[in-house]
């Protein structure tokens, strides 16, 4: 009796194991002959992975099955690194492009450069935004991942508050001192202790978005290149527009570094924050919350030129996955069709895939969102872009050196004339990381 | 050794072995491990590759955030260690009277403590907020001064400190338990000595539970070293580095924001440090309590 206890109870540690390790990976996959179940993860909310799933049970493919992991949205940094270590990566999972180009350096991704290229039919890297297929490139030209929703940014604004303090609306071709001189007749009324809440410009990515202010002026950006810099620079377009904020923090229009902008969506919901620099995916909140006030969606002021930030997410592989070819059908079907399905409901951001953006600005077009249709368009059709961030495995050491640098600078508590040292710093940085 | 005490041993060792075990998988283990990972450059994702003294030589030359942390740290604990003691103490003495509801005292005080930290941390920044917060409603309510909070660089970490305070009915009951350890004779004989309250306090209360006063300081100065929940709900370090403790440095480096590489190796190394601080403050402490604390010395 008890030889037999052991046994099943041997037999059942064997099968659990067994069951555990076949769980969330592409293990469950199989051979490329046989059945394949291909894994996807996202971040996206409840809602957003319902219609998601609703739109995969149309894949239609023999011997590929189609599984959409229930992920919580939240922490999914946290779970796509202990997944990563675990080398339990789905076969397909949501990915911004600094994960893609530092996973893809460390060769842990699927390169799909090749396939995106020379595949059959429309899905092709000429119908993706030029600009994101660019960025998701390393140096020697391999692609863990491709693109798949584009992240536009510009100004939100409060059409009421602006109305009261008899203000222009603003819109395309502003410039950088109407929004300085907005925000400072705006600060301090119904509420809101300041007119504009730019994140953006004094987080530790503020330098970056500051390159819209000197490539705008025919200055030079920050980085010449966000994934594969060869120096940073400040010159004196640049400077000038640091000056300009400086002034702007200092008389009370601008709120300063350190200012918590977690809550600001609602703030800007309840009348408190005239102005705001953010992305077009607040567009899907806004429309679902019904915001009181009468808002608008403008693109970034400007010197000279229309100059806009870009960034996109997308959709990774690892390069464990079991059947390539599985997974870039399932990859192809997100792209090109599960789009359609989702964005109706939920217009998060524009498609990089060309032909998919339709389903989105009809969406918006329908909700009478019509500043967020023409901003998303100006700022995809935009003359100068200028990237987000550092995507290098040392990004968090220049933003360091931002917070202990760059920021003091905005603050007022350290001298513009500290901007070319911390410069230095970051080329030192760039010359060390390669 | 007899049979039975040949057993005893075999027995002795069976007990102790969960304990062993654990031990060694769950503190020894890491221990070493982690020793291993601060003289590598390891992100987790490949193999480490050692760098020997690297990691040490970046975080005491060139990151501009770590001396920053450092400062952060001990600005905390030289502002939270003495005012949790005070605070502690101080409730402990008024929970220590005879009064009617004194029980509802005691559990209202101690009640922080065992609230979900995450949960009350998360309302405390919903009460700081400069705009909405309820703390800046009632300060404009009665016409006094409003304050950035967490938003100010200057005031950031007294808020984190404020938020910390909360909980310190967890010092309140220790002190109360050595409070009514207290011989009750020895203040009988100092009111018949004809001894005010201050005296009582300074010349009796205070010398006979020094003993757990120092084990307050211990125990609160490492809680304080290792703080982390407070920050990074509250502030994420910030405004700048003014509230980017070492913990909260460390777990940025191990686990960093969506889409950076982890620096476990450099994260390791910053464990070490705060592991060498905690134990030089603890041996410190330890070595000069003899001039502080009371001890019987005719009880040994």
């Amino acid at each position: 009796m008890k030889r037999t206890l052991g046994v099943t109870a041997l037999a059942c540690a064997g099968l659990l194991a067994a069951t555990a390790c076949s769980g969330g990976g592409s293990d469950s996959g199989g051979s490329s002959s046989g059945p394949v179940t291909v894994t996807v993860m996202t971040w996206e909310s409840a809602e957003t992975n319902a219609a998601i799933k609703k739109a995969l049970a149309d894949f239609k493919e023999d011997n590929i099955t189609v599984q959409l992991l229930d992920t919580p949205a939240g922490n999914f940094g946290d779970k796509l690194a202990s997944l990563t270590q675990a080398k339990k990566l789905p076969d397909l999972f949501w990915c911004g492009n600094d994960t893609e180009q530092q996973y893809t350096s460390q060769g842990l991704l699927v390169d799909w450069a090749d396939k995106i290229s020379t595949g059959d039919g429309d899905f092709k890297a000429d119908k993706f935004v030029p600009s994101a297929m660019d960025n998701w490139k390393t140096a020697d030209g391999q692609m863990g991942g491709l693109p798949s929703l584009m992240n536009t940014y510009g100004v939100w604004y409060n059409a009421d508050a602006f109305t009261a303090a008899g203000l222009t609306l603003p819109k395309a071709g502003w410039t950088w001192d109407e929004m300085y001189a907005d925000a400072a007749k705006l600060a301090g009324k119904n509420g809101a202790k300041y007119g504009l809440v730019a994140d953006q410009l004094t987080s530790a990515d503020g330098p970056f978005t500051m390159s819209m202010y000197s490539v705008s002026a025919g200055g030079a950006p920050f980085t010449d290149n966000v994934n594969h810099p060869t120096k940073a620079e400040a010159d004196d377009k640049y400077k000038e527009g640091v000056e300009k904020l400086v002034a702007a923090i200092k008389n009370g229009s601008v709120a300063p570094p350190g200012y918590d902008a977690s809550n600001v969506q609602s703030l800007f919901s309840a009348g408190k924050v005239p102005m705001t620099f953010g992305g077009q995916w607040l567009a899907a909140g806004f429309q679902t919350d019904k915001p009181k006030i009468k808002y608008g969606f403008a693109p970034f002021p400007q010197v000279q030129t229309p100059t806009t930030l870009y960034d996109s997410v997308g959709i990774c592989t690892p390069q464990y996955t079991k059947n390539q070819d599985a997974t870039f059908k399932v990859l192809e079907y997100l792209n090109t069709k599960v789009w359609d399905a989702v964005l109706p409901a939920s217009p998060v951001a524009p498609p990089a895939y060309t032909p998919a953006q339709t389903s989105y600005f009809d969406a918006l077009t329908k909700a009478q969102q019509s500043t967020v249709v023409d901003t998303v368009k100006a700022d995809l059709s935009a003359e100068k872009t200028v990237g987000v961030r550092f995507t290098t495995q040392w990004a968090q050491q220049v933003g360091d050196l931002t917070t202990a640098n760059y920021q003091p600078i905005l603050s007022g508590k350290k001298p513009i004339t500290d901007l070319p040292a911390y410069i230095d710093k970051i080329n030192g940085l760039i010359k060390q990381g390669g | 050794m007899s049979r039975n005490a040949g057993s005893d041993v075999k027995a002795a060792y069976l007990f102790i072995a969960p304990a062993m075990i654990g031990f060694f998988v769950f503190v020894g283990y890491p221990l070493v491990r982690s020793f291993y990972l601060a003289l590598t450059k390891y992100n987790g994702l490949t193999d480490p590759v050692f760098v020997g003294l690297g990691n040490f030589r970046r975080l005491f030359t060139t990151d501009p955030a770590f001396w920053p942390a450092l400062r952060a740290t001990g600005y905390l604990v030289v502002l939270y260690v003495p005012l949790s003691l005070i605070l502690g103490l101080a409730l402990a003495m008024f929970c220590n009277q005879r009064f009617a509801g004194v029980r509802v005292v005691r559990t209202l005080a101690y009640l922080p403590v065992v609230l979900p930290a995450i949960a009350t941390i998360t309302l405390w920044k919903f009460m700081l907020d400069p705009q909405v917060g309820l703390l800046n409603t009632v300060l404009d309510r009665v016409g006094l001064p409003q304050s950035l909070w967490l938003q100010s660089p200057k005031m950031a970490m007294p808020s984190v400190v404020l938020v910390m305070l909360w909980g310190v009915g967890g010092t309140m009951i220790i002190f109360l338990a050595a409070l009514q350890s207290v011989p009750t004779e020895l203040y009988e004989a100092a009111r018949v000595d004809g001894a005010g309250p201050w005296a009582v306090f300074f010349r009796i209360t205070l010398p006979m539970i020094s003993p757990i006063v120092l084990l307050q300081v211990i125990l609160q100065t490492t809680a304080a070293l290792q703080t982390f929940n407070q920050p990074k709900i509250l502030t994420g370090g910030g405004p700048g580095f003014s509230t980017n403790v070492l913990m909260l440095s460390i777990y940025n480096n191990g686990f960093p924001s969506l889409g950076r590489i982890p620096q476990l190796g450099y994260a390791s190394a910053q464990v070490w440090v705060l592991f060498m601080i905690i134990i030089a403050v603890i041996a410190l402490t330890a070595k000069f309590s003899s001039l502080w604390t009371y001890s019987d010395s005719t009880s040994d």
